[in-house]
Order: structure tokens, then sequence, then C-alpha cells
């Protein structure tokens, strides 16, 4: 069952790629930059994030005043603000892009799967990250989010309490509770720079950057969403008094409904069950047989070409011992090869193979049936 | 005996879809072009200049090498480099001796069958004005 799903979702994929294929040309096809596309919209946050921090004061009586000055008083402030808002929202947006389609074109599992594992944790990441802003700005909603998170985190059996209590830094909400929301926010954005590192691990030459068009476009994008619909705060948190507004962001804030909907407890199961679910999601489809790609000694001159070429760095040159006139071997890394074959591209000399799909019988096949053609 | 020139095709087996294209004693005859024979392999980032050279050694009158749309490869870069080395931009370079009039890449996705279909009866007819060129330019 699952696999016919999945066989579904990719002819609608190939299908609306070929569609944009012909409006944008394959070049500016945003399909293509799919996982670029969460990295632009990082770096803006990150720069955006910057100009805000120069104005921004984490303190219970500054806070809202600070993000008011920005707002109003700082030349493009309001902007900014927008921007910071808006990016974050388009980075998840196209993280969800790429999320499905990589798991709908196959390319998720195996020798991928550490993308996946630490994509998940990229995504978590993302949701302190875009919480803990929200808290930031200290209006009503922010309250909320404080208090809320504080009694979700209570609510998990055993450890809960120490976490709250972490969470709120003090005894009661205060300006330490302040410091820590900023340091999740900004602290966090700088982990996701190392758990970024880990998820392009065994990529060679990744695709982290969109064209200037394509940035130009989803840049435009932003701005002009942040001019129609500007980023503003609800009134400001008074700890004594009972917060109503509460805007919604459906991409960072959804899980707040959720808890007021089913509880703090089901919340926690059905975010631990869907999360289970997704971490084995790979699991739930046969892996084939490992055949990858074997390097004959006695042809290979230690030219690098396959090393190079291996779209997964699963190739690495070694020092020759066999007092072979050449000084190095290609030697492949069995559990990241891919047996995509690019290596037998790059081998002039006929020396590295998939065992499963040998070249020469390829050049039989050709060769049988070009004779029964004659 | 069809007078279409014979053209081999090396096509990944993730591009266009050919599980119901194929016919003839050896399964590599295309269904409904004459004088074409597919051969799939797992990606075209695997077709390596020999394969292409010993086609043309063996017979053919022309080849082309077939994977997915650019920018759009199962393996990240299989197509690209097939389509470097087509244009002698990635080594190993193909030989000099190979006729690279009569050699193409095609960059194609799985639904577009008839299509494919298509290009290569184009590229048949190509193939013939290019031997011709040839014969006028030997004698
Ligand atoms: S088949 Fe070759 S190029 Fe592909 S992943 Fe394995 S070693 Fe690398
Ligand atoms: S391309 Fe071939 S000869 Fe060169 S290092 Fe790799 S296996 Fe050896």
């Amino acid at each position: 069952m699952f696999t016919k799903i999945v066989r579904a979702g990719q002819v609608v994929f190939l299908r609306i790629e070929d569609l944009l294929n012909k409006i944008f040309s394959s070049e500016q096809n945003i399909l293509y930059y799919h996982g670029a596309m969460p990295n632009f919209f990082m770096w803006i946050l990150f720069l955006s994030g910057l100009l805000l921090f120069a104005y921004y004061m984490p303190t219970l009586e500054g806070a809202y005043q600070s993000v008011e000055y920005i707002t109003q008083k700082i030349p493009f402030g309001d902007m900014i603000r927008g921007i910071h808002r808006y990016a974050a929202d388009a980075m998840l947006i196209t993280v969800i892009l790429h999320a499905v389609r990589v798991y709908f074109t196959d390319r998720y599992r195996e020798y991928r799967i550490i993308a996946w594992y630490s994509g998940i944790a990229l995504v978590f990441m993302m949701t302190f990250i875009g919480i803990s802003g929200y808290i930031l700005v200290w209006d009503e909603r922010s309250y909320q989010i404080v208090t809320m998170t504080r009694d979700f985190l209570a609510a998990f059996p055993i450890w809960g309490d120490s976490w709250a209590h972490a969470f709120i830094n003090d005894e009661a909400i205060s300006n330490y509770t302040m410091a820590m929301s900023f340091f999740i926010h900004t602290g966090t954005s700088f982990a996701l720079l190392v758990m970024l590192w880990i998820h392009y691990m065994r990529i060679s030459r990744p695709v982290v950057n969109v064209t200037w068009a394509l940035g130009c476009l989803l840049g435009g994008l932003v701005l002009l969403v942040s001019g129609i619909y500007p980023a503003t705060s609800g009134p400001e948190a008074v700890l004594i008094q009972t917060p109503t507004y509460f805007d919604m962001d459906w991409f960072y804030l959804w899980i707040f409904p959720v808890m007021k909907s089913i509880g703090y407890g089901w919340t926690w199961i059905a975010l631990t069950v869907a999360t289970l679910f997704v971490i084995f999601l790979p699991n739930f489809v046969d892996s084939r047989d490992d055949e990858p790609a074997s390097v004959d000694k006695d042809k290979c001159v230690g030219c690098k070409l396959c090393s190079v070429d291996c779209p997964y760095e699963a190739i690495y040159m070694a020092p020759r011992t066999d007092g072979s006139k050449f000084k190095e071997i290609a030697v492949v890394i069995d559990a990241r090869c891919a047996e995509c074959g690019l290596c037998v591209g790059a081998c002039n000399f006929d020396a590295i193979e998939l065992p499963a799909h040998i070249s020469h019988d390829y050049m039989k096949d050709i060769r049988v049936n070009l004779e029964a053609a004659a | 005996m069809s007078d279409k020139k014979k053209v081999v095709v090396i096509a990944c087996e993730r591009s266009v879809n050919l599980d119901k294209e194929l016919e003839g004693s050896h399964g590599a005859n295309l269904k409904g072009v004459d004088n074409a024979y597919v051969v799939q392999v797992p990606c075209s980032g695997i077709i390596q200049p020999r394969m292409i050279e010993s086609a043309f050694d063996d017979g053919a009158d022309g080849v082309i090498a077939m994977g997915c749309q650019i920018g759009d490869c199962h393996f990240r870069e299989g197509n690209k480099f097939c389509r470097e080395r087509i244009l002698g931009l990635r080594p190993p370079v193909i030989k000099k001796t190979v006729p690279k009039n009569r050699l193409e890449g095609l960059w194609m996705s799985e639904p577009q069958v008839e299509t494919f279909k298509d290009r290569v009866r184009d590229f048949q007819d190509r193939v013939a004005s290019e031997l011709e060129k040839e014969g006028a330019s030997a004698s």
C-alpha cells in the first residue's frame, strides 16, 4: 500500500515539475531548489534577526516597548520585523515541501538516512526557535505561550517539573524567563547551523543556494506579504491580568490550540506517536540487497575521478601498499554507497563496477541487439 | 525491413517509463519505432564514454543517452555529469572518432513516453541526414 501511495505522489511531483520546467526553465525551477530555499530564508532570518537584536531588550518591562520602538521609530524597522516574521513561515513551508518531495521521490532512506534523522531534529529546532520568538514580543499571546508551555512541560511524568522550572528559569515568570526565551531563540539558531552541517554530511556538493532570480522572487514575496499584513503585537502582557489576545501562526504555534482542545497529557502522547512514526517511516519500506561498487585493484590507476564524482562521499583514496606503481587506490565505503554507478561513468580504466549492473553486460546487450538487427 | 536508421538508446530506468514499451526477442525494441533499441541502466551517470563508443563500433547509426530532466536526478548529479561528458566538458571525454553529430542526450521524466518516441523518430531523421552529409563529404 505504502509503495502505491509513494508511486502516485511521485508521478504528481513529476507532472508539476514538467509544468514548472516549461514556465521557468529547469534552471529556475523552484522544485529543483527545494533544499536550497529553506537555506535562503534561514540567512534572511539571521540577517534580519541581527538587526532586531541591536534594539531588542529581553526584560519584562523593556521587551514590549523595545519591539514597538523598533516597529515605529527605527527606519525600516517595521519592514525588518515583518521580514523576520514571514521569512520564518516561508522557511517552514519550504522545509515541508522539501520533506514531502524527498519522501515521495524516495530520496530519504538508506544512504540518506542521516539526512532524514537530522531533518527531523531540524524541524524540532525550528519550532523551538519559532515559539520562543513569539515569547520575545511579550504581548498577551506571549504570556499565554509561556504559561501553557510551562504547564505542558510540567505535565510530563517524572522530569516534567524540572523542565518547567528550567523553562521559567525562576520561581515565577520574571526577567529570567525572558532571558531564557532569548537564549532558546538565539542559541538554538546557532545550534541549527551545526545540525545543518550534519544534514549535509555525505552529500558531495550540496545545492545550498538558489539562483539570483529565484532569490529576488522569494525575497520579494516575503516583502510583499509583510507589506500587506504588517507584523504587529497584541496588547502588552500584564502579569496580573488574564490574557485573551492570541493571533494564530499556524506554522509555529499550532501546538497551542492542540493543547487547548485535547489537554497536555494527550498532546504529549500524540506528539510522541507522531514523532516515532516519522522516525520509523524509512523502515516501512523494504531496502534492497546491498551490492556496493567494487574496485578492481589491478586496473585502478588512482586517478581520483570516481572519488570526485561520487555524489554521496562514498569513495576515498587510500595509499597503496601492494607495491603497485600507482600511489593511490580508490576505496568504497560500502555503507554509504547508493549503487548509483556514477563512479562507473567516471572511471576511464574500467576499474570500478556495480556487481549487479556490470557495464560490459550492457555493452553486450547493445551488441546482441544490433547484430540481430543487421 | 524498415530503412529507419539504427538507434541505440542507453536509458536511465528512472526517466521515461518504458515498462510497457519494450518488445522483441531481446526485449529491447521500442514499440512503434522501428530500429530503436533500448538498454536500461540504473542512472544515466553510469554511462561511460566506452559504452557509447562500443555502440557505434557495433554498428549503431546513432546513440541517445537518456536521463531525467536536468536538475532532477535520483542520484543527485548523474544526468548532469552525463550531459557534461556528452558536451566534452567533463572527464573522461568521448573519443574523437565518435561521430558527435549522431550522439544525443535526452533529459526527460517518467510520464513523457510519447514525447520520447517523437524525439527518437526525429533523431533517426537527423541521423539519416547526417550520414548523407558524411557520405557526401567523404566522396
Ligand atoms: S555507486 Fe559509486 S558513485 Fe554511486 S554512491 Fe556508490 S561509490 Fe559512490
Ligand atoms: S576512476 Fe577508476 S582508475 Fe580512477 S581512481 Fe577511480 S577506480 Fe581508480
